[in-house]
């Protein structure tokens, strides 16, 4: 029964892709059931190698390069677990040479150390206190300025 | 003649395992396609059509009982479809089959009725009841001659 099976040409339907979907579930079936069937179309899987290997043409260089450029932008990377950070041994170790990497920064911040905050802390109180004593300092003067021209004005009326 | 790549690799690296399969396949798949368009840059352009859609089939090929190139040459097939229905037929009429290479050793070595059924199913996309219809004869005749044909074709590589 299994050799009438293999002899039908439904195997040899099937590995040139043209065999109905009821005859591959059929296939498939047999094969997972006989070690005979599995090993008739693993021989003809190797014919249809033998047959296109015979008309092989190799592919031009720049072929590699289009179609790995294409499943590049299509591939989405696997999510990988941020690496904890370790002091590296070998960044250590170099404690004779240089121990900064020179970095050209595309990023227009900067980090500075916490500390700084006291000083623009007391930056921005100082120049608080420098305006209120400039306004301050202003106003009277005015208040001076013109009580000086009130006496001038007294004075020369008494005169008269 | 096949090394299968463990599904974990596959997984990780799809990129290398496509790299991979185009290293062992892309030129027996150009020939096939070749021989179907008759035009090395359309026969190209299929090649990366068909290696493009690859990372999608990473379940299906990964699979051990699956053999790549025969998959691949599948995906190829489908994307021929539409070729296949444009293409010129095999000149039956003339009982010369228009695709039967002079190169190919193997459909040399095939009979006539064997060369008009192997070149119908491998360069045409003919199906077996298409087939049948053309030749007149019964699609269990198709099979068999099918048959037939890998069996000159195993006989002449020996």
């Amino acid at each position: 029964m299994i050799r009438e099976y293999i002899d039908s040409g439904i195997l040899e339907t099937y590995v040139m892709g043209v065999a109905s979907d009821q005859e591959v579930k059929e296939l498939m079936r047999m094969k997972a059931k006989y070690p005979e069937i599995k090993e008739a179309l693993k021989e003809l899987e190797l014919d249809m190698e033998r047959i296109a290997d015979h008309m092989a043409i190799t592919p031009p260089p720049s072929t590699w390069n289009k179609i790995e450029q294409e499943i590049n932008d299509l591939i989405v990377r696997p999510e990988t677990d941020p690496e904890q950070f370790t002091q590296r041994e070998n960044f250590s170790s170099k404690q004779n040479g240089n121990q900064y990497i020179e970095v050209e920064s595309e990023s227009s911040h900067m980090r500075i150390h916490k500390n700084w905050k006291w000083v623009f802390a007391a930056v921005f109180v100082l120049g608080k206190i420098f305006l209120g004593c400039a306004i301050y300092f202003y106003l009277e003067n005015r208040q001076a300025q013109e009580n000086i021209n009130e006496l001038k004005t007294e004075i020369r009326q008494l005169k008269k | 003649m096949e090394t299968q790549l463990q599904t974990s690799d596959i997984i990780q690296n799809p990129g290398r395992y496509v790299q991979e399969l185009y290293n062992q396949y892309a030129a027996k798949l150009l020939g096939h396609i070749f021989e179907v368009v008759k035009n090395m840059n359309i026969a190209e352009q299929y090649l990366i059509a068909v290696f493009k859609d690859v990372p999608n089939e990473l379940n299906e090929l990964s699979k051990s009982e699956v053999n790549s190139f025969c998959y691949l040459q599948a995906m190829a097939r489908k994307k021929l479809t539409n070729f296949f229905e444009s293409v010129n037929d095999c000149a039956v009429a003339d009982q010369v089959p228009a695709t039967a290479n002079p190169n190919n050793k193997y459909v040399g070595m095939m009979t006539l009725e064997q060369q008009l059924v192997f070149c119908g199913v491998y360069w045409h996309g003919k199906t077996i009841t298409k087939l049948a219809a053309e030749l007149d004869k019964t699609e269990e005749t198709i099979k068999r001659v099918l048959k037939e044909c890998f069996t000159t074709i195993r006989n002449s590589s020996r």
